[in-house]
C-alpha cells in the first residue's frame, strides 16, 4: 500500500511551498489536489504584507503580527527566511524573482488602469517598481483584438493623478494596439494561447519586432518603459524575457491578467519541477474524500479515482485545501460554514454579517477572515477537543486574515507551508527512533 | 432625444403596458408620448420570470384570466415571434400535489380554452431527466418564454412608425390640474436633472406598482398593493419546457428555461413601498425546498442569482384583506378617474404581461371613447417590426449563424452569451452614445453564468477605445472617458453582488469572493476612487434590471 512521510493535500501556494521543501529535505511527500489552485488566478508575485500604513512587506507583517488572531501573530518570525527561501527556489528553476521584504512597497499599473501596492514581483513585472523620473512616458502596448488588456483604456485610466495616490507616476501614459501576423477575428484569444504563440522563438522574434516599431512611433524619442501583458512565454519564458529586453526600445514589464494567469503557471510550473526532482508526487485531479484519524492522529488519506479509491497511509497531513475561495471550507444554505476533510470547527463572523451591503465596500466582507484557528505550532483542535498533532493548517484556511485587503496572502501561505515543513523535519529529527523501528517493520 | 413639449395623450411608465398603449394609440391616429422614469423594461416587465402564460396556472381559479391568457398568448405568437421561445409548458403532478386539482385540470383547461394534452409520463421524463420521477400525470400546455426588452423595443418602434414616441429617463413629478383637468405633466430628466413641461390632452398611467403615486400627483387615491415576487437564477437550463406543480399557483412552483439559465418563481410578499425591498435568505431557502419537489437535485444546483419584481397588484376600495396577496386578481382593471373628480386621466393597473396588449387595447378604447377618436384597434392584426421573418427565437442562433458565416467572429467578449466583438462594435455603431448597461441589454453580454465577472471590463475597453476615437483625446477628455468606465464597471459589479447577497452559500459564494480577489487582487479596482466610491442616489443604474 502506498505511504508517505507527508501528504500534502491542495495545490496553492501553501501546498506547493510546504511539499517542495520537505522534498527538498528528503522526506517522501505525496501533494493530492481536486485541481489546479490560486497560482492560476493571481497575479503571480508574492504579496507579503501591504496594508496602507506599510513602507515595506516587514513593516506590513509587523502591523498585522501585533492582531492576535491574525496568522501572522504566529508566523510573523518564519516570513522572512521562508520567502527567501523560496524565491532561492525559483531562481534555481530559472524564474527569477526582485524584491525582498524590506524592498519599498509601490504602486504598480493594473491591466484595468488602476494600481496595486507590490514590492516582490517576478523580473519580469520589477521594472514597474522603479521610480518614475519626472520626463518618462509608459507605453501600454498590446496585441490587437486581445480581449483581456485594452491598451487604450488602460493608458487613458493610467493618465489620471487619482490611481496612483500620490505616488510618483509617468509624465504621459499612451495605449497603442499591434496587429500581429495571421492573428485575426477568427482566433478567440486568451493570454495562454499568447504566451504559448511566444514559446516559438522565430514567431517571438517578429511579434516583438512590430510592438518595438509601434512603440518607438509612440514614445516619440522620450525616455520611459512599455507595459506588455504577461503574455511573454510559459515554457521558454527565460528566453523570452531575454528578446523582450533585447528587442523592444524601452524598459518592458509585465502586467498580470484576469485568469488563466501565465505568471502564475510559470510559479506552478516551477515549483512542480523542484518537488519532482526531489523526488515527491503530485496527483492533480483527485478529490481526498476521507482522511483516517486514529488516536488524535491522523492515519491515511483516501481519494477518489476514476475507477477507485486511492489510501495512501501518512505519518502526517498538511491541509492547505485553501479558504472559501478556493474551497477549503463550504458555506450551506443555512449559514454554516464546514471544513469538509476532518470537520474542523470553523471560526467566522455570524451569518447575518457576512457580506456587507456594498459589493465594493473598502474594508471587504468580514467572512474573508473565515478559516481554521489553530496552535502556535498550525495544529488543529478537532471538534471532540483533541488536538491533532500530526496535522498542519497552513495557507488561506488559516482564520483571521483579510488576505485581499491587507495584501497577505501569499506571505501567509508561504510561511505556513514553510512552518509546516519545517515542524515535522525537526519533529522527525528528534524521534529517530520511531522511524528506525518503523522502517524495520517495513523490511521484516 | 428632446422631449416634445405637446402631446396628445401622454402615457406614464415604459414597461411592456406602456409602450403596448402607445403603440395602440399611435396605429388610432393619436400623437402620443410615453415618458419612463429609467431605462425602458427596468420596473416589474424586467423583473419577472420571463413566462409566456398559456393560462394553465388559473384554470382554477379565474376562468377570465386563463381565458385572456390563451388568446393573447395566441396574439403574441403571431406579432412578436422573435422575442418568443416556444419552449411549450408542462403542468406535472407531484406526490405533494392533491388528487382533486390534478383530476379537474384537463376538464378545467377545457372549460378556459387552453390547448392541453395528457402526456405520458416516462416519455416525459426522457425528454426532462432532471424532473422528479415520481411524477404521476403530466399535461402539456402552450406555454413559452419571452424576452420582455425585445418586446418592448419592437412595441415601441412599431409606435414610432406611427408617429408616436417615447423619452427615457423622464420622471413624472407633478400634474397641471385646472377645472378638474390635467394640462400638463412636469418631467424632470433624471440625468440631466433638468425639469420641462408636456402639454397634453390625455394623461394614461400604466405605472404598474407606482400607480398610486402618480395618481397622488392629480389629487386621485388609487390603493395597490405591490406584492414582491422574488426568482431564483439557476446557471443552466435543467428543463428545456417550462415546468409548473400542478396544484393551486403557490411559491416555488414554476421553471422557466429562458435563454441560457433557468428562472424559479416565485414568493408572494406584500411590500409597503415598491422600490425599497429586501430578499431574504429564507425566502430563498423556501423557493429551493418548493422547487426540490420539481427537481430533486436542486439544493444541489448553482443558482446565480436572486431578484425581486413587484407585482402591480390593485386592491380595490371594498377588498378583503383577509386572504392575503394571491387572493386579489391578477386580471386587469381600467380606473377612469373622472369618478373621482379629473376628466381626462385613466390608470391601467394589474394585469401580466402575457395580456399587455389586451390591456392597452382595452384602455386605448376608454381614452378613444373620450376624445371622440372612432378608429378601430389593429394591434393584434399586424406584426412588430424587427421580427426576424416571423420565426420564434431559437437558442442555438448566435453559433448558427456564427457558423454559417464559414466560422468566422470567434472572437468572444462574453463565452457565456456568446457574444462576438463585431456584435458589440455592430450595436455601438447603432445605439452610440450609450453606456455599458445598454450594451447588456441589448446583446445580453454579462447576463450568463458568469453574471459579467469576465466581460464587463472587456465591454468597458470597448466603449473607452470608441470614446477617444469620437470624444477628443485631450487629457480631460481621457479622464471623463476613464472615468466613465470606471462608474460603468463599479455599477455593474454592485449590481451583480446585490443579487448574490441574498444567495450567498456553496459554490456561488465562492464564485463571488474569488471574483472580489481577481478585482482586487490582480486589477486594483480598489485604487479606482470613482469606481469604489458610493454609488449616486439616483445614477438610472440604480433602477437596473435584475437579469
Amino acid at each position: 500500500m502506498p505511504r508517505a512521510d507527508v501528504v500534502v493535500v491542495g495545490a496553492g501556494l501553501a501546498g506547493l511551498t510546504a511539499a517542495a521543501r520537505l522534498a527538498e529535505a528528503g522526506a517522501t511527500v505525496t501533494l493530492v489536489a481536486k485541481g489546479h489552485a490560486s497560482t492560476h488566478w493571481a497575479a503571480g508575485g508574492i504579496d507579503v504584507a501591504a496594508p496602507a500604513e506599510a513602507r515595506t512587506p516587514a513593516e506590513g507583517v509587523a502591523l498585522l503580527a501585533a492582531r492576535s488572531a491574525h496568522p501572522y501573530s504566529i508566523l510573523g518570525a518564519d516570513v522572512e527566511p521562508a520567502v527567501a527561501w523560496l524565491t532561492g527556489v525559483l531562481v534555481g528553476e530559472a524564474l527569477a524573482y526582485a524584491g525582498t521584504v524590506h524592498t519599498p512597497i509601490r504602486r504598480v499599473p493594473t491591466a484595468i488602469g488602476g494600481t496595486r501596492r507590490v514590492a516582490i514581483v517576478p523580473e519580469a513585472q520589477s521594472a514597474a517598481l522603479r521610480p518614475w523620473e519626472p520626463d518618462e512616458v509608459l507605453v501600454v502596448a498590446g496585441p490587437a483584438r486581445f480581449k483581456d488588456f485594452w491598451p487604450s483604456a488602460i493608458a487613458d485610466s493610467l493618465s489620471r493623478d487619482d490611481v496612483w495616490h500620490g505616488a510618483d507616476r509617468p509624465a504621459r501614459v499612451v495605449g497603442v494596439s499591434v496587429d500581429l501576423d495571421g492573428h485575426d477575428r477568427r482566433h478567440n484569444v486568451n493570454a495562454l494561447e499568447l504566451a504559448n504563440r511566444l514559446d516559438d522563438a522565430a514567431v517571438r522574434a517578429a511579434d516583438l519586432d512590430r510592438i518595438a516599431t509601434a512603440v518607438r512611433r509612440a514614445a516619440g524619442g522620450r525616455p520611459g518603459r512599455v507595459a506588455l501583458p504577461a503574455i511573454l512565454g510559459l515554457r521558454a519564458h527565460a528566453e523570452a524575457w531575454r528578446d523582450a529586453q533585447v528587442r523592444l526600445p524601452l524598459d518592458p514589464f509585465e502586467v498580470p491578467l484576469v485568469p488563466p494567469s501565465v505568471p502564475g503557471m510559470r510559479l506552478w510550473q516551477a515549483l512542480r519541477a523542484r518537488i519532482r526532482s526531489g523526488g515527491g508526487r503530485i496527483q492533480i485531479g483527485e478529490q481526498v474524500h476521507r482522511v483516517e484519524v486514529a488516536g488524535g492522529r491522523v492515519a491515511a488519506v483516501e481519494m477518489e479515482a476514476a475507477t477507485r479509491v486511492h489510501r495512501i497511509t501518512t505519518d502526517a497531513l498538511v491541509l492547505a485545501t485553501g479558504g472559501i475561495a478556493g474551497g477549503g471550507l463550504i458555506a450551506t444554505v443555512g449559514g454554516l460554514l464546514v471544513e469538509p476533510l476532518l470537520g474542523l470547527p470553523v471560526e467566522a463572523p455570524p451569518p447575518d454579517e457576512w457580506l456587507r451591503r456594498d459589493g465594493l465596500h473598502p474594508s471587504g466582507h468580514p467572512i474573508e477572515s473565515a478559516g481554521i484557528v489553530t496552535d502556535a505550532d498550525l495544529h488543529p483542535v478537532a471538534a471532540d477537543g483533541t488536538r491533532l498533532a500530526n496535522v498542519f493548517v497552513a495557507g488561506a484556511l488559516l482564520a483571521g486574515q483579510l488576505a485581499l485587503r491587507e495584501r497577505s496572502g501569499d506571505g501567509v501561505a508561504i510561511a505556513s507551508g514553510w512552518r509546516a515543513a519545517t515542524a515535522f523535519l525537526d519533529g522527525r529529527a528528534r524521534a529517530p527512533r520511531r522511524r528506525a523501528a518503523r522502517v524495520a517493520r517495513a523490511v521484516g | 432625444m428632446t422631449v416634445p413639449h405637446t402631446a396628445d395623450v401622454l402615457v406614464i411608465g415604459g414597461g411592456a403596458t406602456g409602450a403596448g398603449v402607445v403603440r395602440d394609440l399611435a396605429r388610432r391616429g393619436l400623437r402620443a408620448l410615453l415618458v419612463e422614469r429609467g431605462d425602458y423594461g427596468t420596473g416589474t416587465t424586467g423583473r419577472y420570470h420571463g413566462l409566456l402564460h398559456s393560462g394553465g396556472r388559473y384554470v382554477q381559479k379565474d376562468q377570465v384570466a386563463a381565458r385572456e391568457c390563451i388568446e393573447e398568448n395566441r396574439v403574441l405568437r403571431r406579432i412578436a415571434p422573435a422575442s418568443i421561445e416556444d419552449t411549450g409548458g408542462f403542468f406535472v403532478a407531484t406526490p405533494d400535489d392533491p388528487d382533486e386539482y390534478v383530476e379537474a385540470f384537463a376538464a378545467n383547461c377545457e372549460a378556459s380554452g387552453v390547448d392541453c394534452d395528457e402526456v405520458d409520463v416516462p416519455t416525459l421524463l426522457e425528454h426532462e431527466p432532471a424532473l422528479d420521477r415520481r411524477i404521476r400525470r403530466a399535461f402539456r400546455v402552450p406555454d413559452g418564454s419571452i424576452e420582455p426588452w425585445q418586446l418592448i423595443e419592437s412595441t415601441l418602434a412599431d409606435a414610432r412608425l406611427h408617429g408616436s414616441d417615447a423619452a427615457s429617463y423622464q420622471r413624472v413629478i407633478g400634474f397641471e390640474v385646472t377645472a378638474g383637468r390635467i394640462t400638463a405633466a412636469v418631467l424632470r430628466d433624471e440625468r440631466t436633472r433638468s425639469e420641462t413641461k408636456v402639454w397634453t390632452q390625455f394623461v394614461v398611467s400604466a405605472a404598474g406598482a407606482w400607480a398610486g403615486q402618480i395618481a397622488a400627483f392629480a389629487g386621485v387615491d388609487v390603493e395597490m398593493t405591490p406584492g414582491k415576487g422574488t426568482m431564483l437564477i439557476y446557471n443552466h437550463r435543467m428543463t428545456d419546457a417550462v415546468i409548473n406543480r400542478c396544484h393551486k399557483s403557490s411559491d416555488g412552483d414554476i421553471m422557466v428555461p429562458v435563454h441560457t439559465v433557468a428562472i424559479l418563481g416565485t414568493t408572494d410578499i406584500k411590500v409597503a413601498d415598491p422600490d425599497d425591498y429586501d430578499i431574504t435568505r429564507e425566502e430563498v431557502a423556501q423557493l429551493v425546498d418548493e422547487g426540490a419537489k420539481l427537481f430533486p437535485d436542486l439544493p444541489r444546483m448553482r443558482i446565480l442569482r436572486a431578484y425581486a419584481g413587484v407585482r402591480p397588484l390593485y386592491k380595490p376600495p371594498a377588498a378583503d384583506a383577509a386572504g392575503g396577496n394571491r387572493s386579489i386578481t391578477r386580471a386587469h382593471v381600467i380606473l377612469d378617474h373622472a369618478d373621482q373628480g379629473v376628466e381626462n386621466f385613466v390608470s391601467v393597473v394589474g394585469g401580466k404581461l402575457t395580456t399587455h396588449r389586451l390591456m392597452a387595447e382595452q384602455t386605448v378604447d376608454v381614452v378613444a371613447a373620450k376624445l371622440g377618436v372612432t378608429a378601430r384597434c389593429t394591434t393584434a392584426e399586424e406584426p412588430l417590426p424587427d421580427q426576424h421573418g416571423g420565426a420564434t427565437y431559437w437558442l442555438g442562433h448566435r453559433l448558427a449563424e456564427i457558423e454559417q458565416r464559414g466560422g468566422g467572429d470567434a472572437d468572444l467578449l462574453c463565452e457565456c452569451e456568446l457574444v462576438t466583438r463585431p456584435m458589440a462594435e455592430t450595436y455601438l455603431d447603432e445605439h452610440w452614445p450609450c453606456t455599458i448597461d445598454d450594451v447588456r441589454r441589448g446583446t445580453r453580454v454579462g447576463m450568463g453564468p458568469c453574471q459579467g465577472a469576465f466581460c464587463t471590463f472587456r465591454v468597458a475597453g470597448l466603449v473607452a477605445e470608441r470614446l477617444d476615437a469620437s470624444a477628443g483625446d485631450g487629457p480631460a477628455d481621457r479622464a471623463e472617458h476613464a472615468a466613465i468606465a470606471d462608474r460603468a464597471l463599479g455599477a455593474f459589479l454592485r449590481e451583480r453582488f446585490k443579487g448574490t447577497r441574498p444567495i450567498a452559500h456553496g459554490r456561488q459564494l465562492q464564485e463571488l469572493l474569488m471574483t472580489n480577489g481577481i478585482y482586487t487582487g490582480v486589477l486594483g479596482l480598489d485604487s479606482m476612487a470613482p469606481a469604489v466610491g458610493p454609488s449616486p442616489v439616483t445614477a438610472p443604474e440604480a433602477v437596473d434590471a435584475a437579469r
